[in-house]
């Protein structure tokens, strides 16, 4: 250190460079995004910049809303389309809930699980309609199968690896204290697994949903899908997109309630 | 799918002038007018690729790039968006809801059921058949699987209803979107019968599944298809249009010698050329001569439009309330072309 | 109650964790056990405890049980393994529900071991809402529950700051002062050993084996007297001194491996 009196500086306040990096929550600017893009796509049709043909403008959309509320002809599809997705994603769940339960306790049965998963979840299952006709028929039970199976695998994966995310500590505690298996089940693997189980809902809830219309291919009069799909093949581009509307709409209502269930049940983490 | 109007033309036109300003002169050495036409690989489509085939496009001076399609649905929309100049293709509900915004207009005919012609069958499945599903007529009140709600097979059941009186309420139909669905509710027993294309039809016939009732073509000839372009395409090229109408009846005229013609007793036979032009439309389809013969519709020679039929087919969608009520049939056909 | 351990070996795999220990824990005394990290105190804890099936050796328990005692052999565990969905009053009735209890005895169980830790305001608390301290009390309160004969501790108070560590102990004397619980106490920490324990076992590194066991003369409610201190200092001495070179060497092993 070379010695020589430091020199005298005068006192100077720190300066802040501690911002930025942070997320804050603005409450308005989702709303206020999506208001621009409405006014956006309804002024590119106002002046004619886009054909409504191509794009019908969110007038024209909601135009085609109303008429289907007023006829009560949107009623008539939601609830043919809740029923499938219902007792659809009802089976699935149930089924994969088992399964995954099995293969996350059961190690003969994960590993004759694991692969057969593996190998089943891609498969496209609009591809396998045709089978599912000749399996269920063309009336409802064809369409929750195809829901059901969309949903099924996914629900196994999230439920075993949901199993396996419980701490071993407390299956451990409640060993040493002598609880027998099944209340070990019921009262630490299950509870500590509804996380992970929930989360897989979220996804298995948009799956039923995609896979809805896939399901209202096989002869269906009324449904969400049903009206998309015959929208599109009528080119009536204003009702394809009220379709596709309520469909996310109904993404939107089944992802809150799935968010009130989950404050519900999980309010302890 | 061209979302702006102005947009893909006008972008590829820059890029098509930037390149042939690249690439210079060699460019124009033929002077041949580009211009597309949109088809599905069938051979309803055969007079298309005839005058490919055979030249008559660039004897009257067009380059015409033949752009193939997989469903009727995305003919009209691509000529719709421009992708394309003309189509070709059966007329659906779709289709008229795309006229009906003056995105299309029909200039000539495509293929049509016609008697004598076995292009669109009634089949009747097994149990069906032997419950007393003989005949057409018996159809009424019975479950039929049809691809699409305002497809050809829908409009084909009312043509069928007007001729016997009933309604398509008065009978179940089945959209199940595809052929294989189709094949498999079928084959499954899970409907009564099916309107089906003359191949599926022979297929489930030789699968033993069902019977054919009835053609189409016998019990309700109409016009299955038609030519079409842009009202745009008609405004600012229509010397074009007219070259390609030419082109276009030279080869109908040709099919139709060739394919349609009938002897005293009403059998089809073989006319001028007919091994050749077979050939022609098994290549384009890439199918086998002898499946593409068992499925050869009828055309006009002159690609004239039934236009009773299609104002019928415009009134019958209307009254299905699938297509929009101030929709005038003839304001989406152009007459002029083909006199 | 007594548990006595006779000829006690443990391997995982291929790695031999524990090796030839004979041990009695004497009925009423508290064992202190400390050794190197991963010497195998947990493993001797979870042999003991009848969740870990040892390779060989037997562990028996002697001698009699509380009344009312409804799991003789009880854990309270490092990590305090308290369920997070269920709230402090749940947690103790979770060892409790699988018992034919009378409601009004399991009820009364569950307030006398809240109220002892000093929980009862706590009762519907969930364990994310307390600190770690507390946490551990309702370990306690939930072992405490089932009137155990003998209290299997994993180093109970690793996981919490030094003053409420200092506390905790306080609330474990004032336990081994009114019943005098067998505890078997495992700890890395000198003067938790020299503050709780009867006697300490001193393991060696892995394998762990037996090297020696240390009595402390002083009576637990003395030692923090002046009078006491000599002793004490002489105790801790003589264990630092035992285990020093032994810690050394399973740093060192730790950091090779
Ligand atoms: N389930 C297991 N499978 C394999 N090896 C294990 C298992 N549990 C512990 N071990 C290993 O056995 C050895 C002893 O583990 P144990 O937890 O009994 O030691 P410990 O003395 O409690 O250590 P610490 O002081 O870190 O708590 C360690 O090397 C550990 O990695
Ligand atoms: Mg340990």
């Amino acid at each position: 250190m070379p010695d020589t009196s430091l020199p005298v500086t005068p006192a100077q306040p720190v300066r802040f460079r501690g911002g930025g990096f942070t997320v804050r929550t603005h409450r308005w600017a989702a709303l206020l995004a999506f208001a621009v893009l409405i006014a956006v796509w309804e002024s590119t049709n106002r002046f004619g910049l886009v054909s409504p043909l191509f794009l019908p403008p969110p007038s024209a959309v909601a135009k085609a809303l109303g008429a289907m509320v007023a006829d009560g002809s949107l009623w008539q599809h939601l609830k043919a389309s809740l029923m499938r997705i219902g007792v659809g994603w009802a089976m699935g769940t149930v089924c994969g809930m088992a399964v995954g339960f099995a293969m996350g306790i059961g190690s003969v049965a994960r590993a004759v699980g694991v692969p057969l998963v593996s190998a089943f979840f891609p498969i496209p299952k609009i591809a396998l309609l045709p089978l599912f006709i000749l399996w269920f028929g063309i009336g409802e039970p064809s369409k929750f199968a195809t829901i059901g199976f969309g949903v099924f695998f996914p629900t196994v994966i999230a439920t075993y690896s949901a199993i396996d995310s419980v701490p071993r500590n407390l299956i451990r505690m409640a060993q040493s204290f002598g609880l027998p298996w099944a209340s070990i089940l019921r009262k630490i693997v299950l509870p500590g697994a509804l996380p992970g189980i929930l989360a897989g809902f979220r996804i298995t809830a948009s799956i039923a949903l995609i896979l809805v219309v896939a399901a209202e291919m096989i002869g269906a009069e009324y449904g969400i899908g049903a009206f998309v799909l015959t929208a599109g093949n009528l080119m009536l581009t204003d009702q394809l997109l009220a379709g596709v509307l309520v469909l996310s709409l109904l993404g939107l209502a089944i992802g809150t309630v799935l968010s009130i269930l989950e404050r519900r049940l999980l309010k302890w983490r | 799918m061209t979302v702006v109007r102005w947009g893909r033309r006008t972008v590829l036109g820059v890029m098509g002038a930037a390149a042939l300003a690249l690439s210079a002169a060699p460019a124009f050495a033929q002077s041949l007018e580009k211009t597309s036409i949109g088809v599905l690989a069938l051979a309803s489509s055969g007079p298309i690729f005839i005058a490919k085939s055979k030249g008559y496009f660039e004897k009257e001076g067009l380059d015409v790039d033949l752009k193939m399609f997989t469903s009727a649905q995305q003919v009209p929309v691509a000529v719709a968006s421009g992708d394309v100049d003309f189509g070709v293709t059966g007329l659906t509900a779709g289709f008229y809801n795309l006229a009906a915004k003056g995105a299309v207009t029909m200039i000539a005919a495509q293929s049509r059921d016609e008697p004598g012609f076995e292009l669109s069958a009634y089949v009747a499945a097994n149990t069906a058949f032997a419950a007393g599903l003989k005949k057409p007529a018996d159809l009424k009140g019975k479950r039929i699987a049809i691809t699409t709600v305002g497809s050809t097979f829908h409009y084909m059941l009312g043509l069928l209803g007007q001729k016997y009186g009933f309604t398509v309420k008065d009978l179940t139909m089945v959209p199940l979107q595809d052929v294989p669905k189709m094949t498999a509710a079928f084959k499954g027993g899970q409907v009564d019968a099916i309107v089906a294309p003359v191949t599926v039809a022979r297929q489930m016939v030789a699968d033993g599944a069902g019977t054919i009732i009835g053609w189409v073509g016998d019990e309700t000839p109409w016009q299955l298809g038609a030519l079409f372009t842009g009202p745009k395409t008609i405004a600012q090229r229509r010397p074009t249009v007219e070259k390609f109408i030419r082109a276009y009846q030279t080869a109908l005229a040709e099919y139709h010698a060739a394919f349609n013609t009938k002897d005293a007793s009403g059998a089809i036979v073989k006319g001028p050329g007919y091994d050749s032009l077979l050939a022609i439309i098994a290549e384009a389809t890439k199918q086998k001569p002898e499946v593409v013969a068992a499925g050869l519709p009828y055309v006009d020679p002159q690609g004239k439009l039934l236009i009773d039929d299609v104002v019928n087919q415009v009134k019958f969608w209307q009254a299905e309330g699938q297509v929009d009520k101030a929709l005038d049939a003839k304001s989406i056909m152009d007459l002029s072309f083909v006199k | 109650m007594r548990l006595i351990i006779k000829d006690l070996c443990h391997r995982y795999d291929d790695l031999v964790v524990l090796e030839g220990i004979d041990l009695t824990v004497r009925e009423g005394e508290v064992l202190a056990v400390i050794g190197p990290s991963g010497c195998g105190k947990s493993t001797l804890l979870g042999i003991a405890g009848g969740i870990v099936a040892p390779t060989s050796g037997t562990i028996e328990t002697a001698g009699a049980v509380p009344d009312g005692c409804l799991n003789p052999v009880t854990f309270i565990f490092q990590d305090f393994a308290l369920l997070p969905w269920r709230s402090v009053e749940d947690n103790l009735a979770l060892v409790l529900e699988h018992h034919p209890l009378p409601a009004a005895e399991r009820r009364e169980r569950i307030e006398a071991g809240l109220r002892r830790m000093g929980l009862w305001d706590f009762r519907k608390a969930l364990p994310k809402q307390l600190s770690g301290g507390m946490r551990q009390r309702v370990g306690i309160a939930r072992a405490l529950a089932v009137r155990p004969a003998m209290l299997l501790l994993d180093e109970p108070l690793s996981a919490l700051d030094a003053q409420t560590r200092e506390l905790l102990m306080e609330d474990f004397l004032a336990l081994w002062q009114r019943e005098r619980t067998t505890a078997l106490y495992v700890t890395h920490n000198l003067d938790e050993a020299l503050r709780l324990a009867d006697r300490v076992v001193v393991l060696s590194r892995r394998p762990g084996r037996l090297r020696e066991i240390v009595t402390i003369e002083e009576p637990r409610d003395q030692r923090l007297q002046p009078s006491a201190q000599a002793h004490l200092a002489e105790v801790r001495d003589r264990l630092w001194h035992l285990i020093r070179a032994e810690a050394q060497l399973a740093d060192r092993e730790i950091a090779n491996a």
